[in-house]
């Protein structure tokens, strides 16, 4: 029989909403970022470091921040361990990252083990408070910060990217993906009143 | 008033010019169907005295007539039922019921009408309904309680209807953060926020109140030469131009709790956001609750004023003398127009004044202090009234309304007065609820007679006349430092100063707790009717602490805590029994300060969205194929797959069987835990974890393992692959993936931090596929292609291999659940539904059958493979049969408490396979076990049968159960006694595999 490539599903697709007229919040399926964990071998943080900043020019961050270089960004979400995510390659990352990182650290490849949504909107931060226990504050939480924490009962982690150039906050999501349709449902009512868009 | 006219015309009581309403916006309403209108900016409280409605309810208990006492949240008597159908509410105070043009409003407690109330005869009953009169009245005989005694009084008491339809609107909930809390924006909350706004703190001011300000708004004092709600107003504008500072109007902060980053603490708020509109506007919720976390709070709730104690006080048109000034003030209505002021503070006189301002003629101002300042009184002369100091109001008497009070002076005559209203004033009770939210004990204050916070909670502050001060000078100064104090406690500033000044005022207070004299039903807990004779009939009875108190007369139990009133009460029984106040001690509030409706509490987790659903990457592949799901956890997954002429559920999971077990089918097992296990120590890790060798699993293979709690009782079981050297993938049961998770994180970060060991869950990234049949080799073979060698020789069973295929990373495993030749094949999860769909096109020339996990439990019983109902956390390896497996060579967790004599006691419970004598019977699982002819008792249980299932390949029920010494009885006929879904089945005890012993299938 004949083998055609697979064709991948995104997470978010055709999922339902209801939404007020405007676009106060905004929201882009992520699907086939490049998204691995690692986690450091024991004694190889530094030899990890190093790596991390000769192969992609980043400096592995200590807590919960995330650094980026061109495609590729280091979040961290517990001691030793990072979420990495390349703009391009999907799950052939996590395998170039093993070959480049394997001998530091624990790599497993997790595309599509994350949905990623990226949120924007003048009321993005509005929506937000209704889902997480975390202040979003621009003050309080800039960009680079990560945290891992729950919302609306879905364990999700969320970063801070640049504003927009209007100055709308920029955030990404990720939450384990079979919570997809669960946690778009959170979001989309927690958005309704401010005018949800999907697809940005 | 029956005519709905517009504007004034209908509101007899509305004052022409004054007052913070909109006359511009007309709104008619109906209160027990009479149609009436109001302006935007009434309560319904204001609007229904506007039109010169009194009587707005019966009372909890002896059904009397009750009017509107206060204009707050605090009151007691104005509980209205509002709205209609889905959205029928019960117990609404009409005083904080914001008035909508169309709103419906009904009164409470009575039949057939208001005014003439059946149940009022209960009033003549009163010798007989007094404090305690359940323990004492309906005690025997005992069976008539459930019968006649308590829905008999159930009908008699209580307040409102609730609506037995569900609630058509949403709900939703908020997290909020800030530097600096303020609670109530009356003046002092007003010059806390622009302090603490000034000096740089993010803040969150609240207040229950549509319009900001507070009393401000009901007084006329000015501050700075403005008036006060101008000030207000001004002051507003000031902090919404702010974007660090968030007002939310309409909300009430109902508790204090721990918990916030750094010192903070959590508030619970909940802001009424639709409840003033007919309907919420699209995509609105009706109410919303916030958890506030702030680093520091100002409690600024203002004081509520305390009524007095006296025959008849409940009567309609007795109202609260501060009440008295908002409704003249704010909303420019006349409660009557005869009044009288019976009061024993200095500000109590403010009333009299306003009222005689607003043209209403005051009959009488009667203080019950012997001495009163000469302002006042020269003030009072100005408006030609008579004023008897040292006296009390002994009775108030009127049918449905006041209509007449007595009086006596000191040691003199009893003087009557015809009035239609009478504002009292008892001094001022600090609203400091959440003061005692954690903890926090009240102090009395004797200067004004009235509790003050005590210790307050952690970085909590108390200002104006929450903390005691009364004047609206101090309320500004107190304000401005509790917010220049907030702000300098978590280091930021400078505040800029405050400068605003209002004059001093008199606010002498003098504690009058009840008039003695009285010998008419004199109500101290309006809300649950409870009197000064009920107070007494404790204090004579025994019942003398507080707590007490409280329990035998309902004393402070209403929706309203006693807020207002609870303090006289205590009084009362301080004097009754020779105590201060401070030896007495009082009751605790607790939240809510105010009463939450359990739907915002629920939030949109509501129906299905109670909690979150997982779904599988192929879930809408099983709905094109008609899959019945069912929940698994958080999980849903298919239970079978009915064909369009299939209608029973066991012929549909007995063709299922048959197909896997005669040809091929294919299930998606992807909701098991994997967890992705690296490291030097990987392997010494997992010897650590399961009770059998994983170090000596060669790599490319699978072993099936077990691990123990600490406490030697099975944790969970599954299959653990070898991909490398120092990498495993260990499998989970789907119910146990995350306990599993965290014990092995336990165990890594505390048990045994110096290994070299990384751990990560990967369930998400893999949707896995079990293929399994005769046919499945055949299966495989035409999906994979030349991908992988899946021959006997080369793939045999408990192999497994990771290869690309078609483009995408994909793992096989050689393990099988249902006993056959099976497979199962990983892919990532986002290539799941590709996936499934080549694996069913790949099968369509054998005619592939999908099943679900009533198939998998049906052949998996065949096999006797134990699940959740065996691994039920009370058996132990050996109970399940699995003792050999347990290593001699190692230490792992369990070892050494699996040994403890109660869990390797020979009587122990032992897995077994039961089949009915009878071939017809069936089974039913939690059926106890029973020897022949036993009586089912407790002392005669053996054991009981954890699964059943109906054995398409035998043709008959077989079940697995648990029996004392069960391996030992093999071929022993016993019984399965299952008194809850009937039937009591002599069965055969059998080995727990029905199935294929040898496992030749498997290994074919």
């Amino acid at each position: 029989m004949s083998n055609p490539p697979l064709t991948a599903r995104a997470p978010f697709t055709g999922l339902p909403f209801s939404s007020a007229n405007g676009r106060g919040v905004l929201a882009i399926d992520r699907d086939g970022l490049g998204i691995a964990t690692i986690l450091a071998h024991k004694g190889q943080l530094n030899a990890l470091t190093n790596r991390v900043r000769e192969r992609f020019g980043i400096e592995l961050p200590r807590g919960p921040y995330r650094a980026s270089a061109g495609d590729v960004a280091f979040a961290g979400i517990a001691p030793g361990s990072w979420l990495v995510t390349s703009e391009i390659d999907s799950h052939r990352f996590g395998a170039s990252l093993k070959e480049g990182l394997g001998a530091m650290a624990a790599v497993a490849d997790q595309s599509s083990g994350y949905a990623v949504l990226r949120l924007t909107g003048p009321k993005l931060r509005e929506a937000l408070a209704k889902m997480l226990p975390v202040d979003l504050h621009p003050r309080s939480f800039r960009t680079g910060d990560v945290v891992a924490t729950l919302a609306s009962h879905v364990g999700a982690t969320l970063w801070r990217l640049q504003d927009t150039t209007d100055g709308s906050p920029v955030f990404e999501v990720a939450v384990y993906r079979s919570f997809a349709a669960s946690f778009w449902h959170s979001l989309a009512s927690s958005a309704a009143e401010f005018g949800f868009v999907p697809g940005g | 008033m029956n005519s709905p006219e517009l504007g004034a015309a209908g509101q007899p009581n509305r004052l022409p010019s004054t007052g913070l309403i909109d006359r511009s916006r007309v709104l008619p309403f109906r209160f027990d169907g009479t149609r009436y209108t109001g302006f935007a900016g009434d309560t319904l409280a204001s609007a229904l005295l506007a039109a010169g409605v009194r009587l707005v309810g019966r009372s909890f208990k002896y059904h009397r007539p009750r009017g509107i006492l206060t204009a707050g949240s605090e009151e007691p008597n104005a509980l209205v039922e509002l709205r209609g159908g889905a959205r029928r509410e019960a117990n609404t105070r009409a005083t904080v019921a914001e008035l909508f043009d169309g709103l419906e409003a009904r009164s409470q407690n009575r039949w057939p009408s208001l005014s003439f109330d059946v149940g009022a005869l209960s009033s003549l009953l009163s010798p007989v309904l007094i404090a305690g009169f359940y323990y004492k009245t309906f005690m025997w005989p005992a069976a008539l309680w459930e019968k006649l005694y308590e829905p008999a009084i159930r009908r008699a008491a209580g307040l409102g209807r609730a609506t037995h339809e569900a609630d058509p609107d949403t709900y939703e909930k908020a997290y909020a953060f800030c530097d600096v809390l303020i609670i109530g924006a009356g003046a002092a909350g007003l010059t806390a926020a622009l302090g603490a706004a000034s000096g740089g703190a993010r803040v969150i001011l609240c207040d229950e109140d549509f319009v900001l300000g507070g009393r401000l708004n009901s007084e006329r004092q000015e501050i700075d030469g403005l008036a006060g709600h101008a000030w207000a107003r001004q002051v507003e504008a000031e902090l919404l131009a702010n974007p660090d500072v968030r007002i939310l109007r309409r909300t009430t902060v109902f508790g204090v709790y721990d918990g916030g980053m750094s010192g903070a603490r959590t508030f619970g708020a909940l802001e009424r956001v639709s409840d003033h509109l007919p309907i919420p506007p699209s995509h609105q919720p009706r109410q919303r609750l916030w958890r506030l976390i702030a680093k520091q709070a100002v409690l600024a709730s203002g004081a509520l004023e305390r009524p007095l104690v006296f025959g008849g006080n409940d009567r309609p048109g007795i109202m609260m003398a501060s009440a008295v000034r908002t409704f003249v003030n704010r909303f420019a209505v006349v409660p009557g127009q005869r009044a009288a002021l019976f009061t024993t503070t200095d500000d109590g006189w403010k009333s009299a004044f306003d009222l005689a301002a607003a043209g209403v003629q005051v009959t009488a101002i009667i203080d019950a202090r012997g001495v009163v300042s000469p302002e006042l009184l020269k003030a009072a002369k100005g408006i030609g009234t008579r004023i008897l100091c040292g006296a009390q109001v002994v009775d108030a008497r009127g049918t449905r309304a006041l209509e007449r009070i007595t009086v006596r002076e000191i040691a003199g005559p009893l003087s009557h007065f015809s009035v239609d209203t009478l504002a009292m004033s008892g001094g001022w009770n600090p609203s400091i609820g959440l003061c005692t939210h954690l903890g926090g004990r009240p102090r009395w204050s004797q200067q004004i007679a009235a509790f003050v916070p005590g210790d307050t909670p952690r970085g909590m502050t108390v200002a104006g006349a929450a903390a005691g001060s009364f004047s609206l000078a101090d309320a500004l100064r107190e304000g401005a430092l509790a917010g220049a104090a907030a702000v300098q406690a978590i280091g930021l500033g400078p505040v800029k100063p405050f400068g605003a000044r209002a004059s001093d005022e008199a606010t002498a207070v003098w504690p009058l707790w009840c008039v003695s004299e009285s010998r008419a039903k004199s109500f101290v807990d309006f809300q649950n009717d409870v009197t000064r004779e009920d107070v007494a009939l404790a204090a004579r009875e025994g019942f003398r602490s507080v707590e007490l108190l409280k329990r035998y007369t309902t004393l402070g139990m209403a929706t309203d805590q006693g807020r207002a009133s609870s303090i006289n009460g205590h009084a009362i029984m301080a004097a009754l029994t020779e105590r201060t106040i401070p030896e007495l001690g009082t009751t605790t509030s607790r939240p809510p300060y105010t009463p939450v409706a359990v739907a915002a509490l629920a939030g949109t987790h509501r129906g299905k969205h109670f909690r979150p659903t997982r779904l599988c990457a192929a879930h809408g592949w099983a709905q094109e194929r008609g899959a019945t799901f069912m929940e698994s956890g958080e999980w849903l997954r298919a239970q079978w797959f009915a064909l369009p002429s299939e209608a029973d559920w066991l012929s549909i999971v007995t063709r299922e069987v048959n197909a896997v077990r005669s040809n091929v089918g294919v299930c998606d097992v992807s909701t098991l835990g994997k967890i992705d296990i690296q490291g030097r120590d990987a392997a010494v890790f997992l010897d650590r974890l399961y009770i059998n060798l994983f170090s000596s699993l060669p790599v490319g293979k699978v072993r099936y393992g077990l691990m123990l709690r600490e406490d030697g009782l099975v944790m969970d079981d599954g299959t653990s692959a070898r991909l490398a050297a120092h990498h495993y993938l260990m499998s989970t049961t789907t119910a146990n993936a995350g306990r599993v998770m965290r014990h092995l994180e336990y165990a890594r970060q505390v048990l045994w931090p110096q290994l070299d060991v990384q751990i990560c869950s990967v369930s998400e990234q893999w949707a896995q596929f079990a293929v399994a049949g005769p046919n499945a080799r055949q299966l495989l073979e035409r999906l994979l292609g030349d991908t992988i060698d899946v021959s006997r020789s080369a793939f045999p069973y408990l192999a497994c291999a990771a290869f690309a295929w078609r483009g995408v990373p994909a793992r096989l495993f050689r393990i099988s659940f249902s006993g056959e030749l099976a497979y199962e094949l990983a892919v990532p999860s986002r290539y799941g539904d590709a996936t499934i769909r080549a694996i069913m096109q790949a099968g369509e020339p054998f005619g592939v059958t999908p099943y679900g996990i009533e198939a998998l439990n049906a052949m998996r019983i065949e096999k006797g493979h134990v699940t959740g109902n065996e691994l039920n956390g009370t058996t132990t390896a050996a109970d399940l049969g699995f003792a050999p497996m347990m290593s001699k060579k190692k230490d792992f967790i369990g070892r050494v408490l699996a040994r403890r004599p109660g869990l390797s006691h020979p009587d122990r419970p032992a897995l077994i396979g039961i089949k009915p004598i009878d071939k017809s019977a069936r089974l039913y699982a939690g059926a106890h076990l029973l020897t022949l002819g036993a009586l089912p008792t407790l002392e005669n249980d053996q054991g009981h049968v954890t699964s059943v299932a109906f054995s398409p390949t035998l043709g008959h029920w077989i079940g697995l159960g648990l029996l004392a010494r069960g391996r030992a009885r093999l071929r022993e006929r016993i019984r399965a006694h299952s008194p809850v879904r009937g039937g009591d089945v002599e069965v055969e005890v059998v080995s727990p595999v029905f199935y294929d012993r040898e496992g030749a299938r498997l290994q074919s």
